[in-house]
């Protein structure tokens, strides 16, 4: 009599007869409160499934803020790994009082032997399991948003009927002045179809003259659909029938056409448009326009599956543009290739998620002549904020003459900033390292890139200062389902993704790296021999998930219509689902690792 | 008293049979948790439906190890009681007839004690089968959980009176109702309710404030 859920991994990956032992093989046990389950060090001969309560995995090696590892609550497993490995790396503590099954050890194992594909998700890597989430995601079809549900009716064209003694040349004519590349005829039998290749072939391969009649020319085979179908539906048949285009027919009546490029395009129109929109704006009204939309392009892009790292470059590449644009529409023609323009921050490295602070700040040349900067730029900053870029709280942007200077000043700053070291001189400098030109002479940013890899290189003492920020937020396991008031959630930003974006700016500033993206990082860090690649692949791996979780998060508080704040930051753990739950587990589990790595080489545990 | 001396000689008169190891003195650490379905609420009359029992061992319910009996079809199946535990005759067509199951549920619980709830009323219906088939009655010693229940509260809350209802004491001790009238499922809830009491759950709560 074992009520338990096997729908979700891994015990999906099980037939019915292995899901039978399971419910078979189960038994139940309490644990109080603060009740130890499984020490550390301790043989592991169960595997545990939570019926209900909290569970603790904890370090008992480490500091008290670094102990806790892990966080298990309802449906979720642990206790596997340690039965694979024979004992428990770490103690395993009821948070509340709970009810678990146990599943004997052998029962387990034989599991493992029978199924391979459950022995493997156990020792699967976070790579392995986001493809798996994403593979389940698609099917399920729970983001299967926007214009996945596309009807037929969006995107049909009216269709060209003409009757069977119409002339060859007539045909071309008609085809040429509707710009379509297919008609229909009305043959005593039905309909058919003539393409464009089928007139070509009519008259050059089998030689006819085209004054005669289309007649015999068309396909009759047509493949139908309805109005009202899914035009993925339409994709498919077409697919299916290797054909390019497929009529619509409603009640039995010809109501229009489908042609295979018309549904492509469809698909991919809203990053076409989106960009298409921004090139040709001609106005910062038209920006604006096309700078509000990218959102939902976004949105939709993650919707189709589109994998997190390239619908955050594709959105940096957008914003990119925009920004760039606005230089042109707000300088005056002789500074534009006089200076540089910088974005800098999370735009810099191309990780914004949404619409991000303006951080920007300018490189100008030798030389030039400018008296009007100041007021220039203080219009640019205003620009950007009515584009729905919000001001910069720290108050980092070309308006500001701190973030403004040739290569000759900006040398300066960076060896002050690197003599001080102190915490506002570090932030300056993590800031500018992760600074990408969009507008103006780009050659300028080449050369300050250059000159922060001279000024910054082999300096040891630099590197423990500036590494140390890695360790500024403590790791967010303990606020990992905080019991009293789950809904807090976890800061995300705080415990996931910025350790992860400073450690890998910190080893990139080490190695003088040009990169500005993690991911870049990390591949010429891997390039580098620095990093092992399986390692930069979980960091990179464990960042998109951390972003992905925080996108949907920020996206949940827009459809709220609440404001952008630090609440979008936070993940709660409770809404996710037992698989992202793991990952998620996973993910802080490698964070804290490269933490420990980081602490290691930059001598942190003294600091 | 009465149920001392029918034991008695019970025990004098299968000192040879098959089944005189029961009447030993249980030494192990596991108890079965033991519930029946039957047709009707009077145990002289009502007929057995189904028979559950699970081991319980120190403090973990040995779901693994359970016994799910069904029995052939009795004569006084009717509708009131399968609106009750939900088996309609063709449920029981394949079911065991009575000796098997009782030989079964025998060597399943052997001299360990018992845990039901309500546990009366399922002894008595058991042993009028037994004492009709066998000769005997059950020997084993006997927890009744809803009594116990009883016990932990008057000693907390004295000014109660208390009448035990199975879903509100499951909640009040934090177990979930598995299968609420199938027999194993009440077995189940009524063993994780035993495994609670026994770690002074209601102890817990009344330290707790409000």
């Amino acid at each position: 009599m074992v009520d338990i859920d096997l729908s979700e991994p891994p015990f999906s990956l099980l037939d019915n007869v292995q899901q039978e032992r399971v419910r078979a093989g189960l038994d139940l046990v309490y644990f109080s409160r603060d009740e130890v389950i499984l020490e550390a060090g301790q043989s592991g001969e169960f595997v545990f499934v939570i019926f209900k309560g909290e569970v603790a995995e904890l370090d008992p090696e480490s500091g008290p803020g670094e102990a806790r590892i892990g966080h298990y609550t309802k449906g979720d497993l642990f206790g596997a790994i340690s039965v694979l490995n024979g004992s428990s790396r770490y103690r395993f503590v009821a948070e509340q009082e709970s009810l678990c099954y146990l599943m004997p050890r052998e029962l387990f194992l034989s599991l493992c032997d029978s199924n391979p594909v459950f022995a493997e998700y156990f020792r699967q890597r976070l790579t392995e399991k986001t493809r798996m989430l994403a593979e389940r995601r698609s099917e399920g079809g729970i983001t299967l948003a926007g214009f996945m549900l596309a009807k037929v009716s969006e995107c049909m064209r009216e269709p060209l009927v003409v009757g069977h003694t119409t002339r060859i040349d007539e045909a071309v004519k008609t085809l040429r002045d509707s710009q379509a590349d297919s008609l229909l005829v009305e043959e005593p039998e039905g309909l058919g179809m003539i393409t464009k290749t089928d007139l070509l072939e009519a008259l050059v391969v089998s030689g006819r003259p085209p004054t005669s009649a289309v007649a015999d020319i068309a396909n009759l085979r047509l493949v139908a659909v309805e109005q009202s179908q899914y035009l993925f539906e339409a994709l498919i048949e077409m697919t299916r029938h290797k054909v390019a285009r497929v009529v619509v027919m409603q009640d039995g009546a010809l109501v229009g056409v489908v042609e295979l490029t018309d549904v492509l395009s469809f698909f991919s129109s809203r990053s076409y448009v989106v960009s298409l929109q921004v090139e040709q704006a001609q106005s910062l009204q038209d920006l604006s326009r096309a700078s509000q939309r990218t959102p939902e392009l976004i949105q939709a892009l993650l919707a189709q599956g589109v994998r997190m790292r390239f619908a955050m470059g594709m959105l940096a590449a957008l914003n990119g543009r925009i920004v760039s644009k606005a230089w042109d529409f707000t300088m005056g023609e002789q500074h534009r290739q006089a200076a540089c323009l910088l974005v800098m921050g999370s735009e810099g490295r191309g990780e914004q998620m949404l619409k991000t602070d303006q951080d920007n700040a300018l490189i100008l040349a030798d030389g030039h002549d400018w008296s009007s900067l100041r007021e220039d730029a203080q219009r640019f900053t205003e620009v950007l904020t009515d584009l729905g870029y919000p001001r910069c709280p720290g108050n980092i942007m070309i308006s500001n003459p701190d973030w403004v200077g040739t290569l000759v000043q900006w040398r300066q700053r960076i060896r002050s900033w690197v003599e001080r070291l102190d915490a506002n001189s570090l932030m300056r400098l993590a800031i500018l390292l992760d600074a990408d030109g969009v507008a103006g002479d780009l050659r300028l940013s080449a050369h300050l890139r250059d000159v922060l890899i001279e000024e910054t290189r082999g300096n040891e003492l630099l590197l423990t200062h500036f590494a140390r920020g890695v360790l500024r937020f403590s790791t967010p396991l303990t606020l990992f389902g905080t019991l009293k008031k789950p809904e807090h959630g976890i800061d995300i930003k705080k415990g996931g993704i910025f350790p992860i974006v400073h450690g890998v700016r910190t080893m990139a500033l080490e190695r003088g790296i040009r990169a500005t993206s993690t991911l870049g990082r990390l591949d010429a860090l891997v390039a580098d021999g620095r990093i092992e690649r399986e390692t930069a692949e979980d960091l990179g791996e464990a960042h998109a998930l951390f972003s992905e979780l925080r996108l949907r998060a920020q996206l949940e508080a827009r459809k709220h219509g609440d404001d952008a704040s630090e609440a979008d930051d936070k993940v709660v753990v409770q809404k996710l689902s037992s698989l992202e739950r793991d990952m998620l587990r996973e993910a802080l589990h490698i964070v804290k690792e490269f933490k420990a790595r980081l602490s290691h080489r930059y001598h942190l545990e003294y600091a | 008293m009465l149920r001392a001396l029918r034991r008695v000689a019970d025990r004098r008169r299968q000192a040879n049979g098959d089944y005189a190891w029961l009447f030993n003195p249980y030494t192990g650490n596991e108890l079965v948790s033991l519930d029946c379905e039957t047709t009707g609420l009077d145990p002289r009359t009502a007929e057995l439906v189904s028979i559950a029992a699970v081991r319980i061992r120190d403090d973990r319910v040995l779901t693994s190890e359970s016994l799910d009996l069904r029995l052939a079809k009795p004569e006084t199946l009717t509708g009131d009681s399968i609106r009750i535990h939900h088996l309609r005759e063709m449920d029981l067509d394949d079911g065991l007839d009575i000796e098997e199951a009782l030989s079964q549920l025998l060597d399943f619980i052997g001299n360990r004690p018992l845990v039901g709830w309500c546990i009366d009323f399922d002894l008595a219906i058991l042993d009028r089968y037994l004492k009709a088939h066998l000769g005997f009655s059950l020997p084993n010693a006997v927890v009744d959980v809803a009594q116990k229940y009883r016990k932990h509260m008057r000693r907390s809350h004295p000014e109660l009176i208390i009448q035990p209802e199975f879903e509100k004491v499951a909640s009040q001790l934090d177990v979930p109702v598995m299968g609420r009238h199938t027999a194993l499922g009440d077995a189940v809830t009524t063993a994780l309710m035993h495994v609670r009491l026994q770690a002074g759950a209601l102890l817990e709560k009344s330290h707790e404030p409000g």
